[in-house]
C-alpha cells in the first residue's frame, strides 16, 4: 500500500475510531510513569515517550495469566480453558519492542506453539512509533533496528512535525487503515525523506555500542572469573528480566485454595531468583549470583544466538536504567570485547 | 580529586596493606557519568577504584550479608542514612560487629539520577564534580553542566535526620554542617487523615503496578531471613501470581516484617522500578512506633534492636 499522511490533529481522532472497532492500547501516564494500557479513547495517550517503563510485552505475554481452570467435584474433571482476548490494536511501540515481539515468536511460534501466546499476537494488529529522539540509555542500533524502522509491525507511524507519515507494513494493518480511510490521505512523496530527518536525532544520539564479535568471545566464556567480579553488586533482584521485552520464563502454578475448584496460571519468573533453579531434593544447579548473572547474559548474547540466530537484547535501556546497582549491559558488553 | 575520595583510598589501602580487612565495599564509577556503583576491593593496588562524589545512592550495609561468610573483616562505606543499616544487620547478628570495620563519611545529601538525567546527557564518563554551594558543576567526557542541587537532589536528602553516620570507625570526612531535619511526618498525617475508602483506592493504584521484583526486599538491611517467606514454595504463603489481591499481601506483609525495625535509609524507594512509595509504609510504622514505644529511628544506636521484639511492664496495652 502506498503511503499515506495523518494530520496531527487528527490522531485523536484515529484512536478514538480504533478504540470503538477493537480494544485499544496504549502508552499513557499513570503516577508519573508511562505505561501501555488499555484505554477507551485517544484522550490521555502519550505520544512524547522515549520507552515506557514496562515493555508491551504484557500484551502478548503477560506478567501472570490463567491457563485454565477445573472442577474436581465435576465428574468428568473437565478443564475449562480460558476465553481468547478479543480483537485488539496495540498502538505506539517502538521499534525496539516491536523487534522483541519478533524474538518472542521464535519461542512461542516454533516447534511447539503456544496458543495462549498466538492468540493474542493473532488478534493484535500493531501499530508503531518511530522514535524522534532517543532515551539517554538507548542503543537499538547495535542489534540493526532503526528508529524509523518496525519490521513486524502492521503499521509504523513517524511524526514529522505538522503531520504523520503512516507506513502500512502488512495485510492486517491494510485492514485497520482501511477501517480509518477518511482520515488519512495520500503521501505526497515527500514523506520517506522528511522520516529520515525526523528519525536522525534518535540515530545519533544514542549509545554507540557494537556486538561484534562479542558471541564468539562468550562461546569461550563460560568459566571466565568476570561473572564473579560483575555478580558481586547483583543484588538478585528480578527487574532487569521483568522490565525486558525480549525475557520470556515462566513457572507454572496451581491455585485451589484447598477446594475443589482451582486454576492453573503461569507467571514472570527471573533467573536472577534463587528459586528459579532451585530443584525436587534441593538441588541448586545456578547456586549464586555469578551463575545467575552469567545465564542472563549468556542467554542474551550468546544461547540465542545459537538456538534461534538472532541475539535476544533489543537495546531498550530499560535495564540498564532501571538496575539499581548499575550492572549495565551495554558496559558488559564492551567488558567481554576487553577481556582476555 | 576531592578530599573525601583521597581520604577513602588511603585508609581502605592501609587496611588491606595491614590485612584488618580482606574486602572494602565503597562506590566506583559508574557506566554513566551521574552514576557509581558499588566495588569491592581486595588489594591495595585497586583502591583507585574508589570514589566519593554526590551520586553514591546505593545503601551498601546489606552487602555484609551477602559477603558474611568471608574469614577476614570486611570495611564497608556509608552515609549518615545507611549507617543504621550496620547496627540492623549486627543486632539482627547476620555478621558480628567486629567483623565490619566501619568507614564513615558525612554527607550533605545525594543527587537524583532520573532528575539529572532529564537535565542533563548523563551518558559521559565522569571527570570532576565542583561543589559550588547552591550548584554542582558536574565535568564530562561530553562537557561541562551545571544543575542546581535543590532541583536535582534525591527527596529523601530533603528531611535526612543524620548527615553524619551514626557510628564510624574511620570517619573518612569532615562533618558536614547541614542541618539535621528529623521526619516531622507531614506527609504520613496526610495519608492518616485520609478515611480507609481513600487509603484503599491510594494503595491498590500503587500496588496494582507492583511488578513483584523483590528490589525493595532485596537492597533492605533488614530483610536477611534466612528463607524469606516471599520465596517459600511450601507452604506459599504469598502466592506467585501478579495480582491486586498477592501484590497487596507482598506489600503490607513486607511492611510489617520491619516494623520496629526499618532503618528508613530509603533504598526500598530508590530501587523501585515501578515508582512505588514503598517508604511511605515503613514511615507509617516507624511514627507509630515512635509514639508508642518512644522508640528512636532503628539502628541509631548499637544496642537495642526491634522493639516489637521486646517486653516491657510499661508498654501501653490498650488494645488488651
Amino acid at each position: 500500500m502506498a503511503n499515506k499522511s495523518l494530520k496531527k490533529d487528527q490522531l485523536k481522532n484515529l484512536l478514538n475510531k480504533v478504540a470503538q472497532n477493537s480494544q485499544l492500547i496504549a502508552p499513557i501516564q499513570s503516577d508519573g510513569i508511562t505505561l501501555f494500557r488499555p484505554v477507551k479513547s485517544g484522550e490521555g495517550v502519550v505520544l512524547e515517550y522515549q520507552n515506557s517503563v514496562m515493555p508491551p510485552k504484557d500484551y502478548f505475554f503477560p506478567m501472570s495469566e490463567k491457563m485454565f481452570s477445573y472442577d474436581t467435584s465435576d465428574p468428568s474433571w473437565a478443564i475449562k480453558l480460558e476465553e481468547g482476548v478479543p480483537s485488539r490494536v496495540l498502538f505506539g511501540a517502538r521499534p525496539c519492542d516491536v523487534k522483541s515481539i519478533l524474538l518472542l515468536d521464535k519461542v512461542f511460534d516454533a516447534e511447539f506453539r503456544d496458543d495462549l501466546y498466538l492468540d493474542k499476537r493473532n488478534k493484535t494488529t500493531i501499530i508503531a512509533l518511530s522514535c524522534n529522539e532517543c532515551r539517554h540509555t538507548c542503543f537499538c542500533g547495535a542489534f540493526g533496528i532503526s528508529p524509523g524502522e518496525a519490521e513486524g509491525a502492521d503499521i509504523l507511524m513517524t511524526d514529522l512535525g505538522d503531520r504523520y507519515l503512516v507506513e502500512v507494513l502488512t495485510e492486517k494493518g491494510e485492514k485497520l487503515a482501511a477501517t480509518c480511510s477518511d482520515l488519512l490521505t495520500d503521501d505526497d512523496g515527500s514523506g520517506a525523506g522528511a522520516k529520515e530527518k525526523a528519525v536522525a536525532p534518535a540515530k545519533e544520539k544514542q549509545l554507540n555500542i557494537s556486538i561484534e564479535g562479542v558471541k564468539a568471545k562468550l562461546d569461550n566464556m563460560f568459566d571466565h572469573p568476570i561473572w564473579a567480579t560483575e555478580s558481586l553488586r547483583c543484588m538478585g533482584c528480578g527487574t532487569c528480566t521483568f522490565v525486558c521485552p525480549t525475557c520470556h520464563c515462566f513457572d507454572i502454578v496451581d491455585f485451589n485454595n484447598q477446594s475443589s475448584v482451582g486454576y492453573r496460571y503461569r507467571c514472570a519468573d527471573s533467573c536472577q531468583f534463587g528459586n528459579f533453579t532451585r530443584a525436587a531434593g534441593g538441588h541448586q544447579p545456578r547456586p549464586s549470583k555469578t551463575e545467575r548473572i552469567r545465564q542472563r547474559f549468556m542467554h542474551k548474547l550468546r544461547y540465542f544466538v545459537d538456538r534461534y540466530g538472532d541475539t535476544a537484547c533489543v537495546g531498550c535501556g530499560r535495564c540498564l536504567e532501571k538496575c539499581p546497582v548499575n550492572l549495565d549491559i551495554a558496559q558488559i558488553i564492551n567488558k567481554v570485547k576487553e577481556v582476555g | 580529586m576531592n578530599k573525601v575520595t583521597e581520604n577513602l583510598r588511603q585508609t581502605a589501602a592501609k587496611l588491606l596493606k595491614d590485612q584488618e580487612v580482606e574486602m572494602v565495599i565503597g562506590y566506583g564509577l559508574g557506566s554513566e557519568a551521574v552514576r557509581t556503583q558499588p566495588v569491592f576491593i581486595t588489594s591495595p593496588d585497586d583502591v583507585d577504584k574508589l570514589v566519593w562524589n554526590p551520586f553514591c545512592v546505593n545503601g551498601l550495609t546489606k552487602y555484609l550479608s551477602d559477603l558474611k561468610t568471608l574469614s577476614g573483616k570486611i570495611a564497608v562505606c556509608v552515609k549518615g542514612c545507611d549507617s543504621r543499616g550496620v547496627f540492623r544487620i549486627t543486632q539482627d547478628n547476620i555478621i558480628p560487629r567486629d567483623k565490619v570495620v566501619v568507614l564513615g563519611i558525612p554527607c550533605a545529601g545525594q543527587m537524583s539520577y532520573t532528575k539529572l538525567a532529564s537535565k542533563m546527557d548523563v551518558t559521559g564518563q565522569l571527570k570532576e564534580v565542583d561543589d559550588k554551594g547552591e550548584t554542582l558543576v558536574i565535568k564530562t567526557s561530553n562537557g561541562d553542566f551545571t544543575v542546581k542541587k535543590s532541583e536535582v537532589i534525591l527527596d529523601k536528602c530533603l528531611k535526612c535526620e543524620s548527615h553524619n553516620p551514626v557510628v564510624a570507625d574511620h570517619m573518612v570526612g569532615d562533618k558536614v554542617s547541614v542541618t539535621d531535619t528529623p521526619d516531622d511526618y507531614d506527609e504520613i498525617k496526610k495519608y492518616e487523615a485520609m478515611s480507609p475508602e481513600e487509603k484503599a483506592k491510594f494503595w491498590l493504584s500503587q500496588f496494582d503496578r507492583c511488578i513483584r521484583c523483590y528490589a525493595c526486599r532485596n537492597s533492605c538491611p533488614g530483610c536477611t531471613c534466612r528463607e524469606c517467606i516471599f520465596d517459600a514454595i511450601k507452604p506459599d504463603w504469598v502466592g506467585k501470581e501478579m495480582n491486586l489481591d498477592e501484590n497487596e499481601l507482598f506489600h503490607l506483609t513486607r511492611a510489617f516484617h520491619l516494623a520496629g525495625r526499618c532503618v528508613d535509609c530509603g533504598e526500598c524507594d530508590r530501587v523501585c522500578p515501578m515508582d512505588i512509595p514503598i517508604r511511605l509504609l515503613n514511615k507509617k510504622l516507624l511514627k507509630d512506633c515512635k509514639e508508642l514505644f518512644g522508640m528512636e529511628t532503628p539502628g541509631s544506636a548499637e544496642e537495642g534492636g526491634s522493639v516489637l521484639g521486646q517486653y516491657r511492664l510499661e508498654d501501653p496495652e490498650e488494645f488488651m
